[in-house]
């Protein structure tokens, strides 16, 4: 389910665990993630989320009418700023404090669901007494 | 014959044995009885019905909150569970009391009373299934219900009979909205131990008591839902509505604890035949034309109660009328007594004696009952009808007529008749 799954296959799990492995990756992590350039278009990295699929759908609805106006509000942002072929000015790219991962709750439930599903669908009974 | 019958003290206790004594258990109270039914049920009542409720509706959607996701077990995970093991689970509100029951097959209550109690304890009230499951539950159920004129009468009576309390509808209405934290809010209000009375048919007193205890843990006390003793108000109201049959709904109502002479007054006036395609012997069942159909309608709650008359017809001018004949007969039944006053007791006591018929029965005339403290049994009932007699029933009545009546009319309103077209 994680390779096929929304968010895709991760190491980041195994990494948290070891705490010195963590030490030295965290940096690194970090320094990707300011030069992949999305908070410089005032994105979230929930943002660049595959949407187009059932689940996320799901997960999206979940989201409450605040988060889901502001998720608009940056992709308009993000869209003006790719026609205009330009970034942000420096104040008002994502601080990565506010780069919060607000979708993956819902989708990681979504995805408990939905396996839980196919669990009652397949499961074979047994009556015992 | 009928003068030589077993004292009143004898044939009160025949008819109504003791269902079961009351326990209290983990702070609820608890009655069951085996009488060797082939499945067995148990029913939670709390007292959360719509008359307690904080918000507009809300009562509605606690009571369709019932079986979503707990911590225990997700929606889909309850049903599934439930469905492999041939159970049946189901949640009914009232204006007084909300009550989840669970039918299955014996041998199975360790699951079900478990999912029972987790929706006392453990519910999670989850943003997603209100805007999923719950509300357009809620919605449907009030348009279906909003689709029948005489509930719609029913329910602007009792608006306008008790105005708040019992005057709240237990129809959730688009006008009002609700988010899960409201939903939560009232259930922590409601859900402890001094509100909840669990009755249990087809299954075993002790095993349930044990059952409860496991599951219920400790349950939270809470203070019993506030609510102002109830007045009576009364007045008119008219609804436009078409397609539908003309409706005319004719009330009385009276502050105070639910007198028998009111249910005498109700099986005396009830057009329903005792034998069926024959024409009953109430005075309102001759004179009503055909057509027309006039219903008693007779609504105790705890602390106060609705007697009037339901009367439908295909236009405004048969209801008119059905009404009028209603009205006089109501006006000139104080006057009962000797034979005809014993005939109505006997049907009154019959009425009440049957209401323990069934499952639903049981649950629905013993649950409040026990909720509130009481023995669970009809013996009180039957022998305070049985104690009725010709001065008392005239007290009651003109009593009751005296207070204002509540008219609601629901169809063309242009043509409907007013209350003082009636006689009122």
């Amino acid at each position: 389910m994680t390779i096929a799954g929304p968010l895709g296959p991760s190491l980041a799990p195994a990494i948290r665990r070891n705490r010195s492995l963590l030490q030295w990756i965290k940096p690194i992590a970090n320094w990707y993630a300011d030069v992949s350039g999305y908070r410089k278009v005032g994105l979230k990295y929930d943002d660049l989320l595959v949407e187009e699929r059932p689940d996320v759908q799901r997960a999206l609805e979940r989201l409450t009418p605040r988060e889901a106006y502001d998720r608009a509000f940056r992709f308009k942002r993000a869209s003006h700023c790719s026609v205009l072929h330009n970034i942000l000015p420096k104040e008002e790219w994502t601080k990565p404090s506010e780069d919060v991962r607000y979708l993956k709750p819902h989708v990681e439930e979504v995805e408990r669901e939905e396996l839980e599903r196919r669990k009652w669908d397949s499961m074979a009974v047994e009556r015992r007494r | 014959m009928l003068a030589a019958r077993a004292s009143a003290a004898r044939a009160a206790s025949r008819i109504a044995r003791n269902f079961a004594t009351v326990v209290d258990t983990a702070g609820v109270k608890v009655a069951a009885a085996d009488n060797g039914e082939a499945t067995s049920a148990v029913t939670v009542i709390v007292k959360a019905g719509s008359r307690f409720e904080t918000k507009p509706g809300v009562a509605h959607a606690l009571k369709n909150y019932a079986f979503k996701s707990t911590d225990k077990r997700s929606t889909l995970g309850t049903v599934r569970e439930a469905e492999l093991y041939g159970g049946v689970l189901s949640s009914s509100l009232s204006r007084e009391h909300i009550a989840v029951t669970a039918e299955f097959l014996r041998g199975d209550e360790a699951f079900f009373v478990d999912v029972l109690s987790s929706y006392l304890t453990s519910t999670k009230f989850t943003r997603y299934e209100l805007s999923e499951w719950v509300a357009p539950t809620c919605e449907a159920e009030t348009t279906a219900a909003f689709a029948n004129p005489a509930t719609r009468a029913l329910e602007l009576a009792h608006n306008i009979a008790f105005r708040n309390g019992l005057g709240n509808s237990i129809f959730a209405t688009p006008g009002h909205h609700l988010t899960a934290e409201d939903v939560k809010a009232y259930a922590d209000t409601v859900f402890g131990s001094g509100n909840v009375a669990v009755v249990g048919t087809g299954i075993d007193h002790a095993a349930l008591e044990k059952l409860l205890e496991k599951s219920l843990g400790k349950f939270a006390s809470s203070a019993v839902p506030s609510s102002a003793p109830s007045k009576y108000f009364g007045g008119e109201s008219r609804l436009d509505a078409h397609g539908v049959s003309q409706t005319v709904f004719i009330g009385f109502g009276a502050a105070g604890a639910p007198s028998a002479e009111h249910a005498v007054l109700a099986a005396h006036l009830d057009p329903t035949p005792s034998v069926k395609w024959s024409q009953s012997t109430s005075p309102i069942a001759s004179s009503v034309p055909a057509g027309s159909s006039v219903q008693v309608v007779h609504l105790p709650y705890s602390d106060a109660s609705l007697f009037g008359l339901l009367i439908q017809g295909p236009s405004s001018a048969a209801v008119k009328e059905a009404g009028k004949a209603a009205v006089t007969a109501l006006k000139a039944a104080g006057s009962l007594k000797g034979e005809e006053l014993q005939k109505a007791i006997a049907k009154a006591k019959f009425t009440a004696a049957s209401s323990l018929d069934g499952r639903d029965g049981i649950v629905s005339t013993l649950g409040p009952k026990i909720l509130s403290g009481s023995p669970a049994s009809l013996s009180e009932t039957i022998s305070s009808l049985e104690k009725v007699d010709a001065s008392a029933f005239e007290k009651a009545t003109s009593s009751l007529l005296k207070a204002k009546p509540t008219y609601v009319a629901v169809g063309d309103i242009t043509s409907l008749p007013y209350a003082d077209e009636l006689g009122l």
